[in-house]
């Protein structure tokens, strides 16, 4: 008997460190990335000038001397996520409200599994998409050269509603029965009582949905390269070209070489504050909630 | 489930059909017409490759894009307008997609969706950049350090002997070793080689690889397209032993000492400017695609008579 115990407590101190590993791995790697682009991004932001950097309206890395102004990728971040909210919040909430409180159950059966797969493609594919479909569409509908903010809005809008609609479906769902129940006994409709009473009680977890939407737009890559232009100057209108920071890590690491590179790994310690930021955000959000 | 599954992908599907249908409806001057639709007096759509590709340093450099002073000062002008595309295939779908769209690409890579201007009156052909007519032509380089392994060096032997240098000719590129003495196969040695570098050398390189492997079976190359720079990077860092790259190589990437590269010229390319297939356009001089990539000109009748 008292051998038993001697190795059921062995196993219970192995099996102890081996879930410690696995926790410390992901930690692990979050403080590996961030060494490695703090110690290769912030020499290079030092050596460019803090503010020649993040306020520089010329990004011309290859001229003599060059120039290493990331405002317009900031800028062109900036406003294809901000169109990306504007196109895919209001479809997602709706999207959500319907399938937690209007949704017939069979159409709930095909709804769910196809808002899901529109989470499992990966983006490169929804980036040919935009290439094929979008790209003519809004060059043929409303003008220029069909590679703009607005297209790359339109298919990040798309490609955020999974992260939007199930969050904020949960939300929803998480809301007692009790609010909706005495919402309708004090006389209100479905409808009423869906919209001012349920929606609001989840307003943090709807408010989560869209903050994570934002930090899902922001940090996409393939699909935005592929419809956006990529111009790298200040974004002069919703119908021309745009750079995103990671548009412009992606597109230019592969030839880059000496400070140009590391000007490239200083815009992804920019793009890394900025997701910082959001989730910051988030977590205050959370806070909140409880 | 399968059904519903079905029924969605139908759904996609026709969605998909309606709108590039409803796209090519309406001011596309398309398919049936021709060139007829051609709207001269459309914005031209410059599509330019990312900074620091080796495609757009020759380009730029040689059609006056790239603007040099004395001090050693260098401004690259291509027009902020310009939407930039990482890649040859990319630059290519985007042209073809686009009627009013021009771009520059690898000679080797052209093909029937997309359509090659003439520079100046002269072709863009292989033949037209051997007899230097051509004017945008650029060098292929391979790069090692010392000590490659037996059958590396048997490789690059293979390379430029006129076997290897036919295979380049063959394949769209230009050759370069003048007289190049036939390759002497009877060594064979045996080994892995591993080359690693640049999208627009890796093409050719595969051909290489494949002749080679059909003459030397106890050898195996490996090829792993990267970029240039990377392909440099990894040749001194060991991790392949032979990089590619299809500019010219860096006095800093180069080295000194015992880890100084060596780098050698395999081929020329030409890079074609290309079109549209429905675009009118035909021939244009160097100035005129300087002022198209400067963004001096800024629709076609800017060029076209």
């Amino acid at each position: 008997m008292v051998r038993r115990i001697g190795v059921k407590n062995i196993k219970e101190i192995v099996m102890q460190g081996v879930f410690l590993i696995a926790a410390l791995v992901s930690v692990l790697a979050v403080a590996l990335i961030c060494i490695f682009l703090f110690a290769n991004g912030i020499p290079a932001i030092s050596k460019i000038g803090f503010f020649d950097f993040i306020l520089g309206k010329t990004w011309a890395p290859t001229d003599v001397p060059a120039s290493y102004g990331i405002l317009p990728m900031i800028m062109g971040s900036i406003y294809i996520t901000a169109g990306a909210i504007i196109v895919g919040v209001p479809i997602g909430i709706l999207t959500a409200v319907f399938m937690a409180r209007f949704c017939p159950p069979k159409l709930y059966k095909v709804l769910k599994p196809a808002v899901e797969l529109l989470a499992g493609i990966p983006s490169v594919v929804y980036g040919f998409f935009g290439l094929i479909v979008l790209v003519p569409f809004v060059r043929n509908t409303f003008g220029g050269r069909g590679s703009s903010i607005l297209t790359a809005s339109l298919l990040l809008g798309i490609m955020i509603l999974p992260t939007i609609i199930g969050v904020s479906e949960s939300a929803i769902r998480a809301v007692p029965e009790s609010y909706y129940e005495g919402a309708l006994a004090l006389g209100a409709t479905k409808e009423r009582s869906v919209y001012r009473a349920v929606v609001p009680a989840a307003k943090s977890g709807i408010m989560a949905a869209i903050v994570l939407g934002i930090g899902r737009a922001i940090g996409e890559t393939m699909a935005v390269v592929l419809v956006a232009g990529n111009q790298d100057r200040m974004p002069t209108g919703i119908l021309k070209g745009a750079r995103t920071l990671t548009a412009n890590i992606v597109l230019e690491m592969g030839y880059a070489a000496e400070l140009h590179r590391e000007a490239l790994i200083a815009t992804a310690v920019v793009l890394f504050v900025f997701i910082l930021m959001i989730n910051l955000l988030l977590s205050v959000i959370k806070r909140k909630v409880k | 489930m399968k059904k519903f599954m079905t029924l969605i992908l139908a759904g996609v599907g026709s969605l998909a059909v309606c709108l590039s249908g409803c796209g090519t409806d309406g001011t596309d001057p398309d398919s049936t017409d021709g060139g007829s639709n051609f709207k001269k007096d459309s914005e031209i759509s410059v599509v330019s490759r990312e900074e620091g590709s080796g495609t757009r340093d020759a380009f730029t450099e040689l059609t006056g894009v790239l603007v040099k002073d004395d001090e050693g000062n260098k401004s690259d002008n291509t027009t902020a307008e310009a939407i930039i595309i990482d890649g040859t295939q990319g630059v290519m779908s985007n042209v073809a997609g686009d009627p009013y769209a021009i771009g520059y690409i690898s000679m080797g890579s052209l093909n029937e969706t997309i359509k090659a201007v003439k520079v100046g009156g002269v072709e863009a052909t292989a033949a037209n950049v051997k007899n230097e007519t051509y004017k945008l032509s650029r060098p292929f380089n391979i790069v090692n350090k010392s000590g490659l392994s037996e059958v590396a060096q048997d490789f690059v032997k293979f390379i430029l002997s006129k076997e290897g240098q036919q295979v380049i000719n063959d394949n769209g590129y230009i050759s370069v070793v003048e007289n190049a003495e036939s390759y002497d196969a009877a060594s064979k040695p045996e080994g892995k080689v591993a080359v690693a570098g640049s999208s627009s050398v890796s093409p050719v390189m595969e051909k290489l690889k494949e002749a080679y492997e059909a003459i030397n079976t106890n050898a195996k190359i490996e090829i792993q397209t990267t970029d240039s720079s990377a392909g440099i990077t990894a040749a001194k860092e060991g991790t392949c032993d032979i990089g590619m790259a299809s500019r010219a190589v860096k006095d800093s990437e180069i080295g000194e000492g015992a880890d100084a590269l060596t780098s050698t010229v395999i081929a020329m390319d030409g890079i074609a400017v290309i079109v549209n297939n429905n675009n009118v356009c035909e021939d244009l001089t160097m100035d005129q695609i300087k002022n198209i990539f400067t963004g001096e000109a800024v629709t076609w009748s800017d060029v076209l008579e």
